[in-house]
């Protein structure tokens, strides 16, 4: 893949891997590994603490798939997060269906909602882009909100069981962490064959120039679409898994908060790698409880720490890796 | 429906639409600069509010010299904004979207620091003059939507012959029209895009004092008033200083229909829809040319 030419500009997104793993990708794995056995052997707050970061790091593997291997910005993935969240809730809750086919149903809902808004979507720009995605976000919450027969609005839906397959239910810490690390596990090396494969190159010429791309015959708002729906069924799983794991969901869970700590995560674990969400999601749900003495701060720092990685590392942690391992300046 | 209930809501709707057209406007100066959206626009408004009433209540000056101090403050905030967070970012080519994340980054940055310096309780300024509404028929009409209209109309004046008249408002029309032909005649087009940011915060600023004794101001209430401007300047046409204040006022009276028909709740529902209606059948707003 390193020697293929290419029309893209593979360093700017983070493409152009060596098939072989280096020291310092390696170390990124093995250190996220430490940090969820750390977790599992100890139990406790950290166990719930490190949940939490799996299951953003579902969230935010789907984003990658949009915005790193795509080149595509999304602000409204909370949308989709909160289809397969609530779906669950009330299929599980009101309906007593089982948490799996519940959440198929949400996965269902959510691409045929993705399909639909995808379709005029995608076809805008840029700023345009960002704002039309933003605004399907916010009035999704707003639904969330205001349809009190279904989500029962601000008071939340709550009693929604643990996630299970017939006799087998993850109650325990340990347990719901070991079901969401395979969960990841599978995902990381989904999103690595995605990105191997005719499909992400596909993406990653899109991501490139889409001029070039279509001059190429790639039919680019297909693959756009491809890459909306692929990102939006990942949302769904991610809110599916939120509130089985809580037990309970309301609409600010799927708020603009949900976004922006979602792209700090995939900004500061490295746009478009495959390793960057789990990491970036380790370590954002960690620090907090690092700096906890300092509450009224914490949204300060993840202010100051973004902007500083925005100009001084963009392509974040798992980026920085692998530009150690390819032996080029960081 | 009461036709009385309706122009009430009619009168409310164009004054809060002027304060989004202010802060549209805003947005559409930066634009014009550089082609940034400036995400943090919103904390600028509440700069406005926010200064504005503690230089009152904990410096004791007078209204109009505190709301002055305030937009100065504002104005300073946008430079600083400007050159520790875009400046690095233009200097290296960063993309779109991570000049997006930077700017929201600011606005949260900003915010936490009203937060801490100030406290997370609402505020509300007193009118500007507190004299009874003047009636006409059933409806009442509060001066204090008479001076944000009033107001508004005087700075688009004003931006106007600043825009057509001064030689910096010439300088900074020539570089949104072409920044490196307006670089080959000595316009110091950096220079221009920090002033971009001042003039911009300046009138974030203004909408925030404005507005604040109509409804109150608080470190969070930035946001939602930002992407309001944000609307308003797609409705216009991005980068359409006049087309952002029609789409204000467009805005404000949608809006105020539809807590009058369907409730408070639609409030954003309606504006959000709108903005999507716009994006997906005119991106290219009331007074852009059809592509």
């Amino acid at each position: 893949m390193t020697n293929s030419p290419s029309i893209t500009s593979p360093e700017a997104h983070g493409l152009a891997r060596p098939r072989t793993r280096h020291f310092g990708s390696a170390a990124v794995w093995v250190l996220s590994a430490a940090i969820i056995g750390y977790a599992l052997v100890f139990g406790g707050y950290m166990a719930t603490i490190v949940a939490f970061a799996l299951i953003y790091a579902v969230f935010v593997s789907g984003l990658n798939v949009f915005m790193g291997l795509t080149a595509q910005v999304s602000f409204g993935q909370s949308a989709f997060a909160a289809i397969g969240g609530y779906t669950s809730a009330v299929l599980t809750t009101t309906y007593e269906w089982a948490p799996l086919p519940g959440m198929v149903a949400g996965l269902v809902f959510a691409l045929v909602a993705a399909f639909l808004i995808g379709f005029p979507t995608l076809r805008l720009k840029g700023h345009y882009l960002a704002m039309a995605t933003l605004a399907i976000g916010l009035i999704t919450y707003e639904i969330a909100v205001e349809w009190e027969s279904v989500t029962q609005g601000y008071l939340g839906i709550s009693g929604i069981p643990p996630l299970g397959i017939g006799p087998f239910e993850a109650v325990s810490d340990r347990a719901i962490l070991a079901v969401l690390s395979v969960i990841v596990v599978i995902l990381a090396f989904a999103v690595t064959r995605i990105r191997r494969s005719r499909l992400g190159r596909a993406f990653s010429a899109v991501a490139g120039s889409e001029e070039a791309a279509s001059a190429l015959g790639i039919n680019v708002s297909r693959y756009k679409l491809v890459s909306f729906l692929i990102a939006a069924a990942i949302a769904s799983l991610s809110g599916s898994l939120f509130v089985h794991v809580v037990g309970y969901v309301s609409p600010e869970v799927f708020g603009l908060h949900m976004v922006i700590l979602a792209f700090t995560m995939v900004y500061i674990g490295g746009l478009g790698t495959v390793a960057g969400p789990l990491i970036g999601a380790l370590i954002i749900s960690i620090l907090p409880e690092v700096f906890r003495g300092m509450k009224d701060y914490q949204d300060l720092a993840y202010g100051v720490t973004m902007i500083l990685i925005l100009i001084y590392a963009p392509k974040g942690i798992a980026g920085v890796a692998d530009a150690l391992d390819a032996r080029r300046s960081a | 429906m009461d036709l009385n209930l309706v122009l009430q809501s009619l009168i409310s709707g164009i004054s809060i639409g002027c304060v989004y057209g202010l802060i549209g406007i805003g947005f559409c100066v930066i634009y014009n600069a550089s082609g940034i959206v400036n995400f943090a626009q919103g904390a600028f408004v509440m700069i406005g509010g926010m200064a504005t009433y503690v230089l009152m209540t904990d410096y004791n000056l007078p209204y109009a010299v505190a709301a002055i101090c305030a937009i100065l403050l504002a104005g300073l905030v946008g430079a600083v904004v400007e050159r520790l967070v875009v400046r690095p970012l233009w200097d290296r080519n960063a993309a779109m979207f991570v000049m997006i994340l930077a700017t929201l980054a600011a606005q949260i940055v900003i915010e936490r620091l009203a937060y801490i310096l100030v406290d997370d309780q609402p505020k509300t300024l007193p009118p500007f003059t507190d004299i009874a509404p003047i009636r006409l028929g059933g409806i009442a009409v509060n001066y204090q939507s008479l001076w944000i209209v009033g107001c508004s109309v005087l700075i688009i004046l004003a931006l106007n012959s600043f825009f057509r008249s001064t030689r910096t408002g010439k300088a900074m029309r020539a570089v949104s029209i072409n920044a490196e032909a307006a670089a080959l005649q000595g316009i110091p087009v950096s220079r221009m895009l920090t002033l971009a940011f001042v003039l911009s915060a300046m009138l974030g600023a203004v909408a925030g004092i404005l507005l604040t004794p109509t409804q109150y101001t608080a470190f969070n209430m930035g946001v939602p008033f930002a992407i309001s401007g944000f609307i308003a300047a797609i409705i216009g046409g991005f980068g359409k200083p006049l087309g952002a204040f029609i789409g204000g006022i467009a805005l404000g009276v949608i809006q105020s229909m539809a807590i009058l028909g369907l409730g408070a709740g639609f409030k954003n529902v309606a504006a959000l829809s709108l903005l999507l209606l716009f994006l997906f059948f005119r991106p290219s707003g009331l007074l852009g040319s059809t592509r």
